[in-house]
């Protein structure tokens, strides 16, 4: 089920929300968590009820698993709660390289001409099985809580953050869950739940769907092989870097809003991104829960900045390939943290010693940049998007423009219309630019949700309210979250 | 205040304004407007016509491919070619319609493949909707309720957008280009001027083109072919002979065979004729402008005389009339003619 679909607002979410009110003052938290708990799996099961089995299978073993490791630690028997933490790991690993890396593996790594395996990816197994992870590390050295199966279910299935995160450690949501008073409903609460997660929604419905029809068009011509101008090859790529934002913040911000509602709060998972002033700090802002994970578990674990420089760029190195190959398993996804790990090598080494001004542009193109494999549909449409992104195929503009400012003509050759710029029309260009204009100014000039006062959350939903309500209810087609594939 | 109840105020406010801003202020006078004074010109010139007339009605197949101004001179009847592009509102553009259409008119129909199938809810957010809410109450009045509602939420951001600047741009007297791009509209509705020589930008994109065939039971239950179904019963009871047809399409990937008997039944069964060319109006891609439900304009007329000649033969009261036609419709020329 789609946070941003109608039957989730109007139906599964006001059941959860009575249901979990009403369980917790009837039976009290133990009763919640149980409501809370099928509520999840059957939110999850709405997308395909077969993978219910692996995602309780998943929780029961791991949870087994889990309590082993610790009364061994506690035993004080480290080896043996090594070894199952070692061995946990590797299950859960193996579980997402089958469903997700197996056909990588056999035809784009060892090039094997065998036919595809019909292997369907279970929606949200790259999420559960790093908040697993996190778990069986908890476990390990102790830092998580002994509460039973129903909290640890219930923090694992919590369907605001099942689907696409944010990625949180145990230690940070189980307490929460074992409240007295947590299925007591609180109007502050509630009402700032509410209006970050119709922020959110708004962000994902109203800016991220706008700007996926603008980056689709320019990335379907660049795996058509077309020869995009400058201006189309550009307004594609910011197009997706506005879209993917959006998108996936305003994912966070509806499950961080979720969660608000049910006496939960969720950690930041952005924090204007955009506006870094390095690749470093970028990493900061951007999905920041998967970034603390894979600094945890990949790069400390690896030996993080302990054994020398060499060493350390190795490790940033492969951490951000590892971060790519986790985002889906094509060469385009490991180039993009290639890209990445490249940056960041770089930024480490020579760091820029510019105005801040200029720090941030700069970051923000190499960004973009990045977004293109990752976009893309393949190398061929990469190189074709990054082509016209150099001007390899010449800068257009349209003649309208270009009438208005003839010192234009300079440098850009007047055309009737850009053809793969928004729908191809004569006032494409226009309309692009001022959707532009107004996506990279609510990114690059204002706070983020969660900055913002109560009075100017105010205002952002008398500004985007009306337009959810059509985009949600009345918008031809439903488009799911990017993050969802991954 | 208390804090609910400012969030409910911030979101009512919300819709207050939206209604406000769309049903009374904004507007979009170049996009939006070039499509209502199209419409409106067709319709004008239609109830101009006080004799049995012809009247193509479909998407944009309807003026790019076809040519009023050469087939009314061989059919020795006037004509109208009243569509204007797919995505207007099949209830909304018959709803204008009727009241243009007469007894012994011949309405020809070549509607495109996605105008069966399009879906309900894409159909009550299309242009029309904002066309309506805007300038023609009337026609909106005489539409289901949940139509109005959804008129008056069709209108997305980039609606609020651009209203403003296509304001803006109309008072300056903006030039459009589309005439160079594409060619213009003549006095039968016709598209003109979309020469093989414009076609050229299009090449790459007509060759890599794969055309999108829907099913032949997406045909029978899409909610674009009940439209059609239900205003082809209307315009029989009424007296008007109604005539299905094919759009054109590329030849070397022609819709399968079952989805032709489908759009065939969404004539035949509503008490209508239907009419397929010889060449089932299939086309080699070199023969378009820019899509497959676009000849380019020497094609366009090769069509139009095809149709012509095979309507000619359709229409038995008035052939009759006309003793010195040959014993039986023509073959299709292969060849543009001019």
């Amino acid at each position: 089920m789609l946070f941003n679909s109608p039957e989730f607002v109007l139906g599964f979410l006001p059941l959860a929300l009575a249901g979990f009110f009403l369980a917790g003052r009837v039976g009290g938290t133990h009763w919640a968590l149980r409501w809370l708990v099928a509520a999840s799996l059957f939110f999850y099961g709405w997308w395909n009820p077969k993978f219910v089995l692996l995602l309780a299978g998943s929780i029961l073993a791991n949870y087994g698993c889990g309590q082993q490791i610790l009364s061994l630690t506690r035993e004080g028997r480290q080896l043996a709660a090594r070894r199952w933490l070692i061995g946990g790991v590797a299950a859960n690993l193996a579980l997402l390289g089958w469903f997700k890396y197996a056909n990588f593996m056999i035809q784009g790594v060892l090039q094997l001409h065998t036919p595809e395996l019909e292997i369907f990816l279970p929606l949200a197994i790259s999420f559960f099985t790093f908040q697993q992870i996190m778990f069986l590390t908890e476990s390990r050295n102790g830092s998580r809580v002994d509460a039973g199966l129903l909290p640890y279910a219930a923090f694992v299935a919590f369907f605001p953050h099942l689907i696409a995160g944010p990625i949180v450690k145990p230690r940070e949501i189980m307490p929460q869950l074992l409240a007295a008073n947590l299925a007591v409903p609180r109007a502050t609460h509630l009402t700032e739940g509410m209006t970050i997660f119709l922020l959110g929604l708004a962000k994902k419905v109203v800016l991220a769907d706008t700007f996926a029809h603008y980056s689709d068009v320019g990335f379907a011509a660049a795996a058509q092989g077309a020869p995009l101008s400058f201006i189309e090859a550009w307004y594609a790529a910011a197009s997706y870097a506005l879209q993917i934002y959006f998108d996936f913040s305003g994912y966070s911000d509806m499950a961080i809003g979720l969660a608000r509602m049910l006496n939960v709060r969720f950690p930041l998972n952005f924090a204007s991104p955009y506006k870094a002033a390095n690749i470093a700090e970028f990493w900061r802002c951007w999905h920041i829960t998967l970034s603390r994970f894979l600094r945890d578990h990949v790069y400390i674990p690896l030996g993080g900045n302990r054994h020398g420089e060499v060493r350390r760029h190795t490790n940033v190195m492969t951490t951000m390939l590892l971060g790519g190959l986790w985002h889906g398993a094509a060469w385009n996804f490991v180039l993009w943290g290639g890209l990445h790990g490249l940056y960041l090598v770089l930024h480490a080494r020579f760091p820029l010693r510019l105005p801040v001004v200029a720090t941030r542009t700069l970051t923000l193109l190499a960004v973009i940049v990045a977004w293109v494999p990752f976009r893309a549909s393949g190398l061929d449409a990469t190189m074709a998007m990054l082509r016209g992104m150099a001007g390899y195929n010449g800068i257009a503009l349209p003649q309208m423009i270009v009438h208005a400012f003839p010192p234009l003509a300079a440098i850009a050759k007047p055309v009737p219309l850009l053809p793969y710029l928004g729908d191809g029309r004569t006032l494409s260009f226009p309309e692009v630019s001022v959707c532009l204009l107004l996506g990279w100014t609510i990114v690059l000039a204002l706070p983020t949700v969660h900055d913002l006062s109560q009075r100017t959350r105010g205002w952002a939903l008398t500004s985007g309210f009306a337009f959810t309500v059509q985009a949600l209810f009345f918008a031809p087609h439903v488009m799911p979250f990017l993050y969802f594939q991954f | 205040m208390n804090t609910m109840g400012r969030l409910i105020s911030a979101c009512l406010a919300s819709m207050l304004l939206y209604a406000l801003a769309f049903g009374f202020i904004l507007d979009r006078p170049l996009s939006l407007g070039y499509l209502r004074q199209q419409i409106d010109a067709k319709l004008a010139r239609a109830a101009a016509i006080e004799q049995p007339k012809l009247v193509i009605l479909a998407g944009s197949n309807g003026p790019y491919s076809h040519r009023c101004e050469i087939i009314e001179p061989i059919l020795r009847m006037p004509c109208v070619n009243g569509g204007v592009a797919v995505g207007i509102g099949l209830d909304y553009l018959f709803a204008r319609w009727q009241k243009a259409l007469h007894s012994g008119d011949i309405l020809y129909l070549p509607m495109e493949e996605a105008q069966y199938v399009r879906a309900h809810a894409t159909t009550e957010v299309g242009p029309d909707a904002a066309i309506m809410l805007r300038h023609d109450w009337r026609t909106l009045a005489s539409l289901p309720t949940a139509r109005w509602i959804a008129a008056l939420f069709s209108f997305d951001l980039r609606a609020a957008l651009m209203s403003p600047i296509e304001t803006a741009l109309q008072l300056v007297h903006f030039h459009d280009p589309r005439a160079e791009v594409t060619g213009a509209t003549n006095a039968w509705g016709d598209h003109v001027g979309h020469t093989a020589e414009l076609a050229a930008v299009n090449r790459a994109t007509l060759a890599a083109a794969s055309p999108y065939h829907p099913s032949a039971e997406q045909i029978r239950t899409g909610y674009g072919g009940t439209l059609i179904a239900a205003f082809t019963r209307w315009a029989t009871a009424h007296g008007v002979h109604v005539i299905g047809g094919l759009p054109t399409e590329f030849a070397d990937a022609p819709m399968p065979d079952a989805e032709l008997q489908a759009i065939r039944s969404v004539y035949v069964a509503n008490g209508a004729d239907f009419l397929t060319l010889p060449n089932f109006s299939r086309y080699p891609r070199s023969a378009f402008f820019d899509t497959a439900e676009h000849l380019n304009e020497s094609w366009q007329a090769v069509h139009s005389k095809l149709l012509a000649e095979q309507l000619r033969w359709h229409r038995v009261p008035i052939a009759a009339a006309h003793p010195a036609d040959p014993a039986g419709p023509p073959a299709p020329r292969n060849r543009p003619t001019d």
